[in-house]
């Protein structure tokens, strides 16, 4: 089922979104490349979004029609030395990979993100090594590969290779102003 | 008490011009040769302090930043200390990662203490810590000589991260480096 693109969208979590919510996140393949538990019940995604999603500093649900299908976050570092700099992260439902919704929602959120923070500079993005999807979707987004970091962290108790992407603010802007394809 | 890890390193070959280059703990007792590559601009420069124009300022840094690192070594020649190399530890996910800094009194630099002050880091610190996979080093850009000592010790070049620091009042690109416990003692 082809998705119309232009019918997605992103606006803040509600609690109501808890259904829609245990439906992406509480499959295995959704949340193996993010640091989350795969979600076993309701009242763990009414907990997720209460306590995780609702508080965060910029976390978006990925909608199609009103109706979550997933997230896209933006975390800002903390601290006066690194509050220039942020942190991405995004997911899908799993039912929907394939086309170009995650795509669009990362552009989408890097816009929003840049106005709504104007003193971040720098925003991050590390994608495990083998995750090839999710290069493809914030290389199509407009990051820039900066390098692979071998064995950064652990993911779920494995140690990873991270390839580390960015979106600079100034990227932004020349994008704005037709400087870059 | 910081355990006394003394590791000493000989002149053994004919192009050493340096002898006795040791690292051992850092302490307030030498704050007058710290002061001699703190309050040098030069040693500054690539660093995210100011040059100290004080002692009391010194003697702050090293009772609350130098005394409590899990990691911090003065680079001695001589027991003397021209400089410190460190290694910061992470813990959680982060914990196989530490970060390697060093510094060094401009008078001695283009002689290749820094390299072999790394070098010895090295030997040491993956027994140190087992739990330690990764140690990596950034690297301002323009900071050619910093790079060399790190592509010289064996550490891998993994590119640049834009705008990584803000140095200054000025964003820096940063040049990442690493050395993995395997890549020193492959299995």
């Amino acid at each position: 089922m082809e998705i119309d693109l232009s019918k997605i969208s992103l606006r803040p979590f509600k609690l109501e979104d808890a259904d829609d919510f245990f439906l992406f996140a509480g499959d295995d393949q959704f949340t193996m490349n993010l640091r989350w538990k795969t979600l076993t019940s309701k009242q763990e995604a009414l907990d997720h979004i209460k306590d995780v999603c609702i508080p965060h500093p910029w976390r978006r649900s990925i909608c199609i029609d009103d109706r979550s299908i997933g997230f896209v976050s933006i975390f800002p570092f903390s601290g006066e030395e690194d509050k220039f700099k942020a942190n991405f992260g995004i997911g899908v439902a799993v039912k929907y990979w394939g086309q170009g919704i995650a795509t669009r929602a990362a552009k989408m959120a890097v816009s929003q993100f840049f106005v709504d923070f104007p003193e971040v500079v720098r925003l991050e993005a590390y994608v495990d090594v083998e995750n090839l999807g999710s290069q493809r979707v914030v290389e199509k987004a407009g990051f820039q590969k900066e390098g692979v970091l071998r064995k950064y962290a652990y993911v779920k108790g494995k140690l990873r290779d991270l390839v580390l992407y960015s979106f600079l603010s100034t990227d932004f802007q020349a994008e704005a102003e037709g400087c870059l394809p | 008490m910081e355990d006394t890890s003394v590791v000493q390193l000989h002149q053994n070959k004919p192009e050493d011009e340096c002898p006795n280059l040791s690292l051992r703990p850092l302490d307030v007792s030498d704050i007058d040769a710290f002061m001699v590559w703190a309050t040098d601009e030069k040693v500054a420069r690539f660093c995210t302090w100011e040059p100290y124009t004080n002692k009391e300022d010194g003697l702050s840094f090293i009772k609350n930043t130098v005394l409590p690192h899990p990691w911090l070594r003065a680079i001695c020649v001589d027991d003397r200390p021209i400089g410190a190399i460190s290694v910061t530890s992470n813990s959680g996910n982060d914990k196989c990662r530490g970060e390697l800094g060093y510094v060094l009194a401009s008078k001695y630099w283009g002689r290749g203490i820094a390299t072999r002050a790394v070098g010895m880091v090295v030997e040491t610190i993956f027994d140190e810590w087992p739990h330690l996979e990764r140690l990596e080093a950034l690297v301002d850009v323009e900071n050619l000589g910093s790079q060399r000592v790190l592509e010289k010790a064996g550490f891998q070049r993994e590119g640049v991260l834009r705008k990584y620091v803000v140095l200054k009042g000025r964003s820096r690109d940063r040049v990442m480096f690493s050395l993995l416990s395997t890549d020193h003692r492959p299995t």
